[in-house]
């Protein structure tokens, strides 16, 4: 289920969300390229305003010029009818003007052949004109106003000044030609900018709609998949609740098997158990007539018989008794687990360095006997659990310690408690004898013991131990190596928690 | 008052090894009243209240109940038992092979007036039935009203 939806995510959602992403990067780089073309399309347009300008102002000179030598003109003239100084003085100053106004003509209109072809033909007529007009001034002021005027007729002012005016027409019309051609580019420029801007603005729509979109879609995936991840944490839930129920149930039948089984074995084994002391009974009086009968006739006792009476059937009996207490041994253990998974327990905090001490209060003979130590480390950590299984749990551990200790040398036996988190690990150590690595598992499964069988038991202690630490939502193992010793870990929670599964267990069965 | 040995007794024990063991004791103990045996709860019902010989019509008696009984549950019987005016002051020893304190207080709750155990250790249990004999030589049980 999990794996379906991850393909789901990975294969076509994945290629839309790339194609949206290209899709933004095209749109961005339009973007960007369009922002280019109007940042170009100003600087042409920059570029435009400035030539019309330039041309404005060679047509403003060329004005200019034209009204000096005009003023000029009428200065000369009306100096020569009237001798009036203030016409004289006109006329020096627009003379004066009328070259650096050429100059700075030439200066603007340097990169264009036409008008510096026309400036050419413009400067001798105008020097030509001016040294014409210096002469008349010059003879007038002087007192020879009539050889002036004379002059003046000869030298056919009105046709140079044709000349010029049509020069100077001449100019402005270049010049306008000029102005009509750059305007038709300047509007151009400024057309060509608006479609730029009209484009960029197309393009920014689309990208922010293209966004907008993706920003849409990934929030609507992310709720999307936020949603199935809560399903599926709760799914989850749901499941291991449902096996945690199942495993409940499992184990109840099992204990329930367990109860009736053991249960129900005792009843024949009453029987036999009576029976065989029936049979022994009755052994003994066949043994008493036996007896007799050797005494009073001998001849009638055969040696099978005496063997049968006297030797035979007391020990088959006494094989029968010995199986079936073994059995009846065997029977209470597996009564006693599946009781021991019935019980309720009853949380309390627990001072556990204490709980070790009182443990080792009560096995100090044993320790004493068998000349070993034990060491409670403190401080040890302090749980919420029920005691009298933590109690078990671990008496049960220090009693296989001091049980299987290494003769060969003085036993010593660990306690100690540390916290990990959430749990509480407990070890019980020690320098016995060990366990095979093979047994590691096995030792904890019920009637099954490890190494040589010098030590009373029936291989209850360590699965009624794994039972009881289960029961308190904990765990246990072993770390150990043959003739070196043991440490046995339980690991349980810091506060028992009841589980449902543990709940169920309370009602009585 | 009444002659102890017309007290008769009501075995309801569905394994006859048991049943033998039991009545091999209880004569050992020197009890010789009569022993009416069942192996269901069905008959051993029908004959405590029905039957004309029965102690619900003919005189006290004294019931030996097992609790693991094939066609329904020993504390049924007692509950049946000590629920009825006839014989609720019947004695009624359990004895079976649960020793759940749950189920001994259960019988007790419901009126039962010994509980034993069955030991697989047979010398306690032989035991245990011959002190029950002893008990039985000496208990009295009441005369049932109108006889």
């Amino acid at each position: 289920m999990m794996g379906r939806v991850i393909r789901v995510f990975g294969g076509t959602q994945e290629s839309i969300g790339r194609l949206l992403i290209a899709c933004m990067a095209v749109g961005f780089a339009a973007l960007l390229a369009a922002g280019g073309a109007a940042v170009w399309t100003t600087m042409r347009n920059q570029a435009h305003t400035d030539a019309v300008n330039h041309t404005y102002t060679v047509k403003l000179a060329i004005a200019q010029t034209r009204t000096l030598i005009e003023q000029g003109e009428t200065a000369r003239r009306g100096y020569l009818l009237t001798g009036d100084p203030d016409y004289r003085h006109n006329y020096a100053i627009a003379a004066a003007q009328t070259s650096p106004e050429i100059d700075s003509i030439a200066a603007l209109t340097a990169d264009n052949p036409v008008q510096r072809a026309n400036v050419a033909t413009l400067r001798p007529l105008v020097r030509n004109l001016v040294a014409q007009r210096g002469l008349s001034i010059a003879l007038t002021a002087g007192g020879r106003a009539n050889e002036a005027v004379e002059r003046f007729v000869a030298e056919k002012v009105a046709r140079r000044m044709y000349q010029i005016r049509a020069l100077l027409m001449r100019m402005g019309d270049e010049e306008s030609r000029l102005l009509a051609i750059r305007d038709a580019e300047q509007r151009a420029a400024v057309r060509a900018f608006y479609g730029v801007l009209a484009v960029a603005a197309v393009l920014l729509l689309m990208v922010a709609l293209l966004s907008i979109a993706t920003v849409l879609r990934y929030t609507r995936d992310l709720a999307n998949s936020r949603d199935q991840l809560r399903g599926f944490a709760d799914s989850l839930e749901e499941q291991v609740v449902e096996r945690t129920t199942d495993l409940t149930r499992a184990n109840e039948e099992v204990q329930r098997f367990a109860y009736i089984v053991s249960h129900d074995l005792r009843s024949p084994l009453v029987n036999v158990m009576g029976f065989t002391a029936e049979l022994e009974a009755a052994t003994a009086t066949i043994a008493g007539l036996i007896d007799r009968a050797e005494a009073e006739a001998p001849g009638i006792v055969t040696e099978d018989m005496r063997l049968a009476a006297r030797e035979d059937l007391p020990e088959a009996i006494g094989f029968i008794r010995t199986s079936t207490q073994k059995m009846d041994r065997l029977i209470n253990a597996i009564l006693k687990l599946s009781r021991q998974g019935r019980r309720v327990i009853a949380p309390e905090p627990l001072d556990t360095a204490a709980l070790a001490k009182s443990i080792r209060g009560s096995l100090q003979h044993l320790l004493d006997d068998r000349g070993a130590e034990m060491i409670v480390e403190e401080p040890m950590v302090g749980i919420v659990s029920d005691r009298l299984a933590v109690e078990q749990i671990l008496s049960n551990l220090v009693e296989n310690a001091v049980k299987y200790l290494d003769p060969k040398r003085p036993g010593r036996i660990v306690l100690r408690g540390a916290r990990e988190g959430m749990r509480a690990v407990f070890e019980v150590e020690d320098n016995g004898r060990g366990i095979a690595a093979s047994d590691h598992s096995r030792i904890f499964d019920l009637f099954r013991r490890s190494g040589t069988q010098d030590q009373p038991g029936e291989g209850i202690g360590l699965a009624h131990v794994r039972a009881l630490a289960y029961r308190l939502g904990g765990t246990i193992d072993v770390a150990s190596e043959l003739g070196r010793g043991s440490t046995f870990r339980v690991n349980l929670p810091l506060i028992y928690a009841e589980t449902k599964s543990n709940r169920s267990e309370r009602d009585p069965a | 008052m009444t002659d102890h040995r017309s007290v008769s007794i009501v075995m309801i024990e569905d394994d006859e090894g048991h049943a033998r063991l039991i009545e091999k004791n209880i004569r050992r103990a020197g009890i010789l009243n009569g022993i009416n045996h069942f192996t269901d709860g069905t008959t051993a019902l029908d004959y405590l209240f029905n039957h004309e010989h029965g102690p619900a019509r003919n005189g006290p008696a004294l019931v030996l109940l097992d609790l693991n009984l094939p066609d329904m549950s020993g504390t049924d019987i007692l509950a049946k038992i000590k629920g009825s005016p006839e014989l609720k002051r019947t004695p009624v020893v359990v004895l079976t092979t649960t020793d759940d304190k749950v189920e001994i207080q259960r019988c007790y709750d419901l009126g039962c007036n010994v509980y034993i155990t069955k030991p697989v250790n047979y010398e306690s249990f032989a035991q245990a039935i011959r002190q029950l004999g002893l008990f039985l030589s000496v208990i009295q049980v009441p005369e049932i009203e109108g006889d």
